[in-house]
């Protein structure tokens, strides 16, 4: 039995490690997949594909509620969303609108750029050598939830500007929190649905009753 | 001095009446052609009224004064000219003039700058009262006359017939009510100027006859002949007025004050007047012991302490500093004075400052070398003429003289004397030549001036002043006769056109007859028979003889005026021959003639009863006594020598003991002078005319008027036109050139400013702008519009970016 | 859970910013690209996964901690709300030109 347990514990650890690698290929693999497709419908399943990989390094780096966030909203909300757009859009002609090829190579080698760019930067930094507390510090004794890999009850805390190491020690001294932020949020979200509304539907109702509407934007386009 | 006194107040209120009811009625006058018909005559009764009023209030204060005094006047004088006690003179005159002296405060304060105070004064006595009670008596005569003589103007179109326009003769509105307007300002400002009794007030109303004379001489404004003599005739008299300025300056640099005489003020202190800083009671000057300067006493030493320092009035006036300084001392003592040291004035200003003023009354009264205006004046109507120039303004000079006559030092007096000596034979000797019946009286008023300066400059003060008043009178009535004459011959002034006038008009001719002897100076030796001017011209010549037997080396002082004299009575008569007698010339203008209306010859008649009987009784007369009442204390009561000059002024005993040869002499040679013009004109056993030929250059030269008015011509004239061609020449071509020439160079700066701006700067802006437009417009293909290519360009920025920092970090 | 085990991280640091470094790139090659509409949207999306795999990895590899998934989160609120807005505009683009070409929406060309 703890032997048993041992082995499943090793071979978790093993899928474990194997699964951060196998995920990280899947985010790489579909994300080119979706800028090499042409068919817009194609595109939004490697898309969902990418977002679903991407969840899982998430989980891999024991953020499991911004994980399950991302699922959730960008795997179940905005990608539904974004189909539905393209459901709504997409007739016929459209739906494989092709760049040039002389664009798709200027494309590439301009992300190229900056793909070195960013590598170059990212791995030019020794993060364990040059600053030992960003390695050493992450992960202290004792109630460790990001360790752990529970992190809902820190966030909610961070959220209402405490953190449970404050609770713990108990000096009654609240670190900054992100009260402020999230209620700004909140109300971000709230005006943009509204205004995604209003956006969607007004001229939907305008079109029929104002033809002149259509030739007023084709002048505005010439 | 004069406390203010019941009597001066009262006398000071009656003139004030007198002075002051002309002005209210020129205030209403003068607006007459607007509140009532230009028909109406109500301007000249109103003007009539107040003048007549005016001399009433003016007798009555005479007759106040009179009353007051006792008549002590008239007979004092007669005591005074048997017995000739200088000591005794002075004493009674002391002793009188607290009733009879002069009277002078202060109406209204106008101004007080520092110690300069101007003042309305007045000052009283009886020369002011004399005169007061002539002004108005004879300026209400001459307003009853002009209400006559000026009546063509009672109408809205009045047609002047020495005026031509295009078409035919100038017509304009009537401007009866104008005349009186001007004739009352004339009466007011001839009363204030009488009444003044400061210098700065004197000036102000001198300048006010003026400009009155001006506007009356201007009257007929659109003749040529009348704007130039009423310019010719104020700028005469501006150049006398320099002078008049000059002296006052001096005056007041010296004295400080203005005013005539000491007066007490409101606190008590008294406060000291010109007279009386430089005259001590007795008349004299007070010398500092160089001889140079005048001491000018502070005026405030009592009676007695004068008359104790005055104990021995000296005959050397220059050498009894001892006693004067002794009484200054003493009179400090007594702490009467608050002045802490004497001022002095150097003498020769003194007699600048005498000189200055005389200057003020030659141009006024119109004598040598400033004489020219007068007959010019003569284009006003014949009222004014009468009225202005021979009764009253031109006679102002002669008054001021009078009334600053203890101002003039012995020089001053000599100079006055000659001028007008020579005025008297100048005018004269052209009256003779004239043919304008108002020229002739004009040159002849010239000529009495002369006699009246001469009088006071020889120092026969009353004796000027004497012929000032009789002169008014009878040539008043000359002019108002001649005016009738005018009037009757429908304005011909020629006498060569006039003749046998006395059957036309009776009493027009026995007037002028009156006036003509009045002035010729004719009467019946050893009898009180004469008329006016035969008294007052006496005292004139005798007091000239006198002068010139003191001080013989100016014996011309008492010849020429005795020729004069014959040769007025010759012109006088030659005057009424020419005009009265004999046949008429002009057949058109003798049928045409006609007697003057009632409001006219009454004023003549009135006019020559006085011309004949003013004078009755000559220097032993009321008149004469009433004006020597108040005669300044210089005249001398002893015969000495004058310290710096030497010249020996006489004194009434003196002129008296030669009155009779005097008057002997002027009778026989104004006898001469008629019993010739009888000879030329009335019985005409000479031919004027061969005379005429015989002595045609001296005829010419008096014809032009010995020239003066060319001489001022070349004189002054023609330089200033030379001068002003030359500095019009300099204007045109130097500061015109110049001129021209900056304004050339500006615009060929300007041009050349002009092509820079347009060139280099809006070049620069318009390249500048360019340049912009061209990048904006270039760099507007950047602006794709398309979204992946800005996509592009921030992805290729970054990357831009970093290689550089790489490099720059390398 | 094993401590050794947990303070060893299952992946280097290094392996994280690769992935993430590709899913941004990844995601700007599509909006430069990509003439549909949609397409652009996606590559956004890209991208902002992108930040966020960044934001988790430096939470668990540095002294970022939790506040890197507040960060996080928020980038996803703002992304779905992104995607609303958007979605609208495109919907709005198609109805005035009848095509979600983004060449097409060139109106503010200089």
């Amino acid at each position: 039995m703890n032997w048993l347990a041992q082995q499943l514990d090793n071979l978790a650890w093993m899928a474990h490690g194997g699964a951060v690698y196998v995920f990280a290929a899947m985010a790489i693999v579909c994300a080119l997949a979706v800028v090499f497709t042409h068919n817009v419908v194609r595109m939004a399943f490697w898309l969902i594909l990418c977002l679903a990989a991407t969840a899982g390094l998430f989980f891999s780096l024991n953020a499991d509620f911004v994980g399950a966030a991302q699922l959730l909203i960008y795997v179940g909300g905005t990608l539904v969303l974004l189909i539905f757009g393209v459901m709504l859009t997409a007739s016929g002609p459209f739906l494989q609108m092709r760049t040039k090829p002389g664009e798709m190579v200027l494309g590439g080698v301009v992300g190229l750029a900056l793909l070195g760019l960013l590598l170059s930067s990212a791995l030019a930094v020794r993060w364990g050598e040059r600053s030992p507390v960003l390695a050493s510090e992450v992960v202290g004794a004792g109630f460790n939830p990001v360790a752990e890999g529970n992190t809902t009850r820190e966030l909610g805390l961070k959220f209402l500007g405490a953190s449970s190491r404050d609770l713990k020690t108990g000096r009654g001294e609240l670190s900054a929190g992100y009260l402020l932020p999230f209620e700004i949020v909140s109300v971000h979200l709230l005006v943009v649905l509204i205004g995604a509304a209003y956006l969607a539907r007004t001229k939907r109702r305008k079109q029929p009753a104002d033809s002149s509407g259509d030739s007023r934007s084709a002048a505005l386009s010439a | 001095m004069p406390a203010p006194s019941p009597l001066g107040s009262t006398l000071s209120s009656l003139l004030m009446i007198a002075w002051l009811l002309p002005l209210c009625g020129f205030a209403v006058e003068i607006f007459g052609g607007y509140w009532g018909s230009r028909k109406s005559k109500a301007a000249a009764y109103l003007a009539v009224a107040c003048i007549a009023i005016a001399f009433v209030c003016s007798l009555s204060a005479l007759v106040l004064w009179g009353n007051a005094t006792g008549w002590s006047a008239l007979g004092h004088h007669a005591a005074a000219g048997a017995e000739h006690a200088g000591a005794a003179h002075a004493g009674s005159a002391n002793a009188g003039s607290a009733v009879h002296g002069p009277f002078s405060d202060t109406l209204y304060t106008l101004a007080r700058f520092g110690n300069l105070r101007v003042a309305i004064d007045y000052y009283i006595d009886s020369l002011t009262l004399v005169m007061f009670t002539m002004v108005t008596f004879i300026a209400t005569c001459i307003h009853l006359f002009a209400m006559g003589y000026m009546s063509d103007e009672l109408t809205e179109q009045y047609e002047d017939h020495q005026v031509h326009v295009r078409h035919g003769h100038f017509h304009r509105p009537g401007r009866f009510y104008r005349f009186f307007a001007f004739l009352s300002l004339f009466c007011f400002s001839m009363l204030g100027l009488v009444l003044a009794g400061n210098i700065f007030m004197v000036f102000v109303f001198w300048e006010l006859v003026g400009v009155c004379s001006y506007f009356l001489i201007g009257f007929y404004i659109e003749r040529k002949s009348a704007s130039t003599a009423a310019n010719k005739a104020f700028i005469m008299n501006r150049v006398g007025d320099f002078g008049f300025l000059i002296g006052l300056m001096i005056l007041w640099t010296h004295f400080g004050t203005f005013q005539f005489t000491s007066r007490v003020e409101h606190d008590g202190t008294q406060t000291a007047g010109l007279f009386q800083m430089l005259r001590d009671d007795h008349g004299h000057l007070t010398l500092t012991e160089s001889g140079r300067n005048v001491v000018l006493s502070s005026g405030f030493e009592t009676h007695g302490d004068a008359h104790e320092a005055h104990a021995h009035p000296g005959p050397e006036a220059g050498h009894g500093e001892a006693g004067h300084e002794a009484g200054h001392e003493a009179a400090e003592a007594e702490g009467h004075v608050l002045a802490t040291e004497a001022r002095t004035i150097p003498y020769y200003l003194l007699i600048a400052a005498g000189l200055g003023i005389f200057a003020g009354c030659v141009g006024k009264s119109a004598q040598f070398p400033l004489q020219t205006w007068l007959p010019d004046a003569m284009e006003g109507p014949t009222p004014v003429s009468a009225l202005v120039h021979s009764a009253t303004m031109v006679a102002a000079g002669v008054y001021l003289v009078g009334r600053f006559y203890p101002m003039f030092t012995p020089e001053v007096l000599l100079t006055i004397a000659y001028v007008g000596c020579i005025t008297a034979f100048l005018a004269a000797t052209i009256a003779v030549v004239a043919t304008d019946i108002k020229k002739v009286l004009a040159y002849s008023t010239i000529s009495q001036l002369g006699y009246m300066m001469l009088g006071l400059g020889v120092g026969g003060w009353g004796a000027g002043l004497f012929h000032l008043v009789t002169h008014a009178f009878f040539k008043s009535l000359m002019f108002l006769a001649s005016g009738s004459v005018i009037h009757g011959c429908h304005h011909v002034q020629e006498m060569p056109q006039m003749g046998g006038l006395r059957k036309k008009m009776p009493i027009t001719a026995i007037a002028m007859l009156v006036g003509v002897i009045a002035i010729a100076g004719l009467a019946i030796p050893g009898t009180p028979i004469a008329f006016s001017g035969y008294h007052s011209k006496d005292a004139v010549v005798a007091s000239a003889l006198t002068f010139s037997e003191l001080n013989p080396t100016h014996f011309l002082l008492f010849y020429i005026p005795l020729a004069g004299a014959g040769i007025t009575a010759f012109y006088m008569f030659r005057l009424w021959f020419y005009t009265f007698a004999g046949e008429p010339r002009d057949a058109h203008v003798f049928e045409h003639a006609h007697e003057s209306p009632p409001v006219m010859t009454g004023p003549l008649i009135v006019l020559s009863l006085l011309a004949a009987f003013c004078a009755v009784g000559g220097e032993h007369g009321p008149l004469f006594g009433l004006l020597t009442a108040s005669e300044p204390a210089t005249i001398p009561h002893e015969l000495v020598a004058a310290a710096p000059s030497g010249l020996t002024l006489p004194t009434h005993g003196a002129i008296a003991d030669r009155h009779a040869r005097a008057g002997m002499y002027a009778l026989v040679i104004a006898s001469l002078g008629a019993f010739l013009a009888w000879v030329f004109y009335g019985a005409r056993w000479v031919s004027p005319a061969d005379v005429q030929r015989q002595f045609s250059g001296l005829h010419r030269f008096l014809v032009e008027k010995w020239r003066f008015d060319e001489l001022y011509d070349t004189l002054f004239m023609r330089p200033v036109h030379v001068v002003s061609a030359f500095v019009a020449g300099i204007d045109k071509r130097v500061f015109d050139g110049l001129l021209h020439w900056l304004a050339g160079a500006t615009v060929a700066v300007s041009r050349w400013d002009r092509l820079f701006d347009e060139q280099v700067i809006d070049g620069a802006v318009n390249w500048t702008a360019k340049t912009v437009y061209t990048g904006g417009a270039s760099l507007r293909g950047l602006q794709t519009g398309r979204l992946r290519q800005y996509v592009m360009f921030i992805v290729l920025g970054i990357v831009g970016i970093w290689v550089l920092a790489q490099m720059l970090i390398s | 859970m094993n401590p050794e085990l947990s303070t060893a991280a299952p992946a280097d640091l290094n392996l994280y910013l690769f992935v993430a470094a590709v899913l941004f790139v990844s995601g700007i090659v599509c909006m430069a690209t990509k003439r549909n509409g949609i397409g652009v949207l996606m590559g956004v999306e890209l991208v902002l996964n992108g930040a966020n795999l960044n934001f988790i990895a430096f939470g668990r590899f540095t002294k970022l901690g939790i506040d890197g998934h507040v960060l996080s989160l928020f980038v996803i609120v703002l992304a779905a709300a992104e995607a609303a807005i958007a979605l609208a505009i495109a919907l709005n683009f198609y109805n005035n030109h009848l095509s979600i070409d983004v060449d097409r929406a060139d109106s503010l060309s200089g």
